[in-house]
């Protein structure tokens, strides 16, 4: 999905007018809204890897863990907003060296590698007691701006929505770029990709330094919101999460990123909301993680585009009565062959 | 600007796909290369576009040695390939195949930042002039690859060669799926771009009136190895020619 | 002996991971999936084996009704999800069984509760003495029926004519369609097949540590397994399942106390808390960057 002049005002708009809601509202809708925005800066990154690229990766959770206890080992010495910086550098360096032996695996194997490089991660989390202080946990210091502590769920909401708004705009423009162009090629072919002209290992290797930079960012934030960060949110867990998010909103969407990271999100609560009629706190549990999991196999079996897809969908039957000024030009025809060519699963 | 392969061969297995073939391609020049299922006309050009390393020969390609050079390398020197099937590239519009093929020239790499940070729209009038307007695409410039035809595919694959502004241009079966109106066009369109960019080619085709219509020159491949060579119209009656592939005594 | 005993515990739980291990592998070379569910299978196994041990019914029919639930429970996921998806991208398809992962876990959870139980008696009571080591008759018992069924489908698979066609449905599905074997029908039998084995795998295991949502972890074992030995080979599973089981304990046993206190001497770190989970995949990756298709696999086998 492109990121056209006009998306691109749409989803500033948006930003606007979340990060206006996340100011003003009570802590609880803040919250929500950071968490959903922390998810799609994560997401974003996923798809970048998976998505656009096409590179199976089980690693998720590690690599915004990895940005957790950078963000928070950085902020708890002071570094203030770099912290955040150092938190994407971080992730950045630690998924590249994690990408490194995809130059050389293929498909399943690869996908098997990074299963294995999260393991080692989490483990590594747990066990490096004096950086990371091991299974209690790493307490981290509100997160200092400008020399100003940033105190309420408020301001959070504000920081988390403007990041991802940048970050959402950063990723959409780098893929009108050729680097992005050649994620594509190298997602569809890597034959194709080479008999173009493009470096394959480099393409990936860049894949791997965006996502995982964005992937630390959005641990750092993660970090910096709920004061803590503990080895086991960033388990295999947090990885099928977020490769929930980019299934069930689309892979290779931009917008799919940001819904599916609401939808997987705040889903939960919801369903604790329901679940509340339930007697006993595991059986909301229970009930939760089965509606997660049913969802998951719903959406692959039949929507395996995703949301953004379904509505784009829904709405091109409404459209086909009357012709779309679509900037391609496309007439009538051409928009129902889209929207067939879309629907058609590809291998 | 020649290209000259000696005594090329490759084997896979216990399967000799080309054996000792030779070619040459002088400037300007279209050259068909035609033959039977098998007998090795994509297996050697794959040998000299860098996708399978031969285990004889030379190549000079304006007397530098190609073989051993990866594709990407072989695009920098001019060099450029089309491919057999065409690949679903998802949504990437034509616009943006293009623009990768034009940036494998290395006149032509804009930086990365270069290009995150301003605006695109002059070059693409550009190209969309030079390369587009020529292969009938204009109108589809912005669209996503999967909404075209195969044929119109095709010609973006063309396109995304020829904007590497390539000097030596190798095309793998270009007009197979197309129906015939769709051929004939095709082989109007390769010759007009030999016209105008000055470039070499090497056709690899099953089609014989498009050959017959298009080329210059035609090597005809059996067995891994060239029986023939001619214009088209000696490359029609010669007997050998007419037994490898009609069986005549 | 330490290293003795080590080894008994070890080749006990690798004869376990190699059943696990080797649904997995037959999974993979008919459907070209992995899948991650088949810890699931063995979790789910157990409940369902313990659940008519609970009832009252005999060791052997529990376990039997176990793995023919199990066998059924396989079949189900495989005509009615696996089959809709034979088009869908890998990644795609990873996620279903992963989903499925989650959701059967949930389904437990709701039944059974999230606390460990004990497992009924299903071998009786005892040990033999071995080399003046004890060894309970459940680790007898559980190296003996796994080892069992892990030759017996090795050879089932070579040397029967079901087994056969099995083969050839995995090899090359065309060409078995071709001539004549109904090569659904025999994906069907491989997913069966794998989830009764991993369903008798959970019991085993619950009957050893104890029955609780977490014999589902042993799904993730079985990569380094199945990696080690060669994604498309059956005897490399049943030999890597045995070489990992005795590499984690000897880890537990001997590796870890030793590597600790080196560690407590020259630097803050006081444990390497779960170190013999992790080995299998460091040694995973090890294999991956040296051998990527195990020590049995063929070159080129996975599809991409």
């Amino acid at each position: 999905m492109q990121m056209t002049m006009r998306s691109f005002f749409i989803g500033l708009a948006l930003a606007i007018a979340f990060a206006l809601i996340g100011y003003e509202a009570n802590r609880f809708v803040a919250y929500l809204i950071y968490a959903v925005a922390i998810s799609a800066i994560g997401a974003l990154s996923l798809n970048l890897l998976i998505g656009f690229c096409g590179q199976i990766t089980f690693a998720q959770g590690a690599f915004v863990g990895v940005g957790a206890y950078a963000g928070g080992i950085l902020g708890n010495a002071g570094w203030g907003g770099l912290s955040l910086l150092g938190a994407g550098v971080f992730g950045a360096l630690v998924s590249m060296l994690v990408g490194l032996p995809a130059l050389r695996l293929r498909g399943l194997y690869f996908a098997i590698s990074t299963l294995a490089a999260q393991f080692i991660l989490s483990y590594l989390f747990k066990i490096l007691v004096p950086w990371t202080n091991g299974v209690s946990g790493l307490v981290v210091k509100q997160l200092s701006l400008f020399g100003r502590p940033v105190a309420s769920d408020q301001e959070y909401a504000v920081i988390c929505v403007a990041l991802l708004f940048l970050s959402w705009a950063f990723i959409g423009r780098v893929m009108q770029t050729n680097v992005g162009r050649a994620f594509l090629v190298v997602r569809e072919s890597e034959l194709v990709a080479r008999g173009m002209g493009i470096d394959v290992s480099q393409t990936k290797l860049k894949a791997f330094l965006l996502s995982g930079f964005f992937a630390g960012l959005c641990g750092g934030l993660f970090a910096f919101t709920s004061r803590l960060a503990n080895p086991e949110a960033f388990e295999i867990g947090l990885s099928v999460d977020q490769t929930a998010m980019i299934i069930v909103g689309g892979l290779g969407s931009l917008a799919g990123s940001l819904v599916g990271a609401a939808f997987v999100t705040l889903l939960p609560e919801a369903i604790q909301r329901l679940g509340e009629l339930l007697p006993s706190a595991d059986l909301i549990s229970a009930f939760r993680e089965m509606a997660f999991g049913i969802l998951i196999v719903l959406f692959l079996l039949l929507e395996p585009r995703g949301l953004v897809a379904l509505a784009r969908r829904l709405g091109a039957r409404r459209e086909v009565a009357s012709s779309s000024p679509a900037r391609s030009g496309t007439g009538v025809l051409q928009s129902g062959v889209a929207v067939a060519a879309q629907n058609r699963r590809e291998l | 600007m020649t290209l000259v392969v000696t005594d090329l061969s490759i084997h896979f297995g216990g399967v000799i796909a080309v054996a000792d073939m030779n070619l040459e391609v002088k400037p300007r020049e279209i050259v068909g290369l035609i033959g039977p299922n098998g007998a090795g006309k994509t297996t050697f050009i794959n040998c000299i576009a860098g996708v399978n390393k031969p285990d004889t020969g030379t190549a000079t390609w304006n007397g530098r040695e190609i073989l051993g050079l990866s594709p990407a390398e072989l695009l920098r020197i001019g060099v450029a390939r089309t491919f057999q099937s065409v690949v679903s590239l998802h949504d990437l519009t034509v616009l943006d195949v293009v623009k990768l093929g034009a940036a494998a020239h290395a006149r032509n790499a804009q930086g990365f930042f270069g290009q995150l940070f301003r605006s695109d729209r002059g070059g693409d009038d550009e190209l969309c002039e030079t390369l587009l307007k020529p292969l009938n695409l204009v109108d589809v410039a912005y669209s996503p690859i999967q909404t075209l035809s195969y044929g119109q595919r095709k010609s973006v694959d063309l396109a995304r060669a020829l904007a590497s502004e390539p000097e030596l241009l190798y095309l793998d079966e270009p007009v197979a799926g197309l129906t015939y109106q769709e051929g004939m066009n095709m082989g109007a369109v390769i010759r007009s771009v030999r016209d105008r960019f000055g470039c070499s080619v090497i056709m690899v085709e099953h089609k014989m009136d498009v050959v017959n219509s298009t080329c210059d020159r035609i090597t005809v491949m059996a067995h891994g190895a060239r029986i023939f060579e001619g214009t088209p119209a000696e490359t029609q009656q010669d007997p050998e020619v007419r037994r490898v592939y009609l069986g005549e005594a | 002996m330490l290293a003795l005993q080590l080894a008994i515990a070890g080749v006990a739980a690798g004869s376990v991971y190699a059943l696990i291990a080797l649904g997995i592998v037959l999974i993979y070379k008919c459907s070209g999936v992995v899948n991650f569910a088949q810890g699931a299978y063995a979790m789910l196994g157990a409940y369902i084996t313990y659940f008519f041990l609970r009832m009252g019914f005999p060791s052997i029919v529990s376990v039997l009704a176990g793995m023919a639930l199990m066998a059924l429970a396989g079949m189900i996921t495989e005509r009615l999800i696996l089959r809709r998806m034979l088009k869908a991208q890998i990644v795609s398809v990873m996620m279903v069984t992963l989903g499925l992962l989650i959701f059967l876990k949930a389904v437990c959870l709701a039944i059974w509760g999230p606390d460990q139980i004990a497992f009924p008696q299903i071998f009786p009571s005892g040990a033999i003495d071995f080399a003046g080591i004890f060894i309970t008759y459940n680790y007898v018992a559980a190296f003996a029926l796994a080892s069992a069924l892990n030759i017996g489908f090795l050879l089932f698979y070579r040397f029967t004519s079901l087994g056969l066609m099995q083969r050839c449905a995995a090899d090359n599905s065309r060409a078995a369609l071709a001539i004549g074997i109904h090569v659904s029908n025999q994906v069907s039998i491989a997913w069966a097949v794998s989830a009764a084995l991993a369903g008798l795998g959970g019991t085993l295991l619950a009957s050893l540590g104890g029955l609780s949502l977490g014999i589902s972890d042993i799904g993730l074992i079985a990569f380094p397994v199945i990696v080690v030995g060669g994604l498309d080979s059956l005897a490399g599973a049943l030999i890597a399942g045995f070489l990992l089981g005795i590499l984690e304990a000897f880890t537990e046993g001997i590796l870890t106390p030793n590597l600790e206190e080196f560690l407590r001497s020259v630097s803050n770190v006081q444990s390497v808390g779960a170190l013999q989970q992790v080995i299998p995949y460091a040694l995973l990756v090890l294999m991956l960057l040296l051998r990527p298709q195990g020590i049995f696999g063929r070159r080129g086998a996975e599809r991409v």
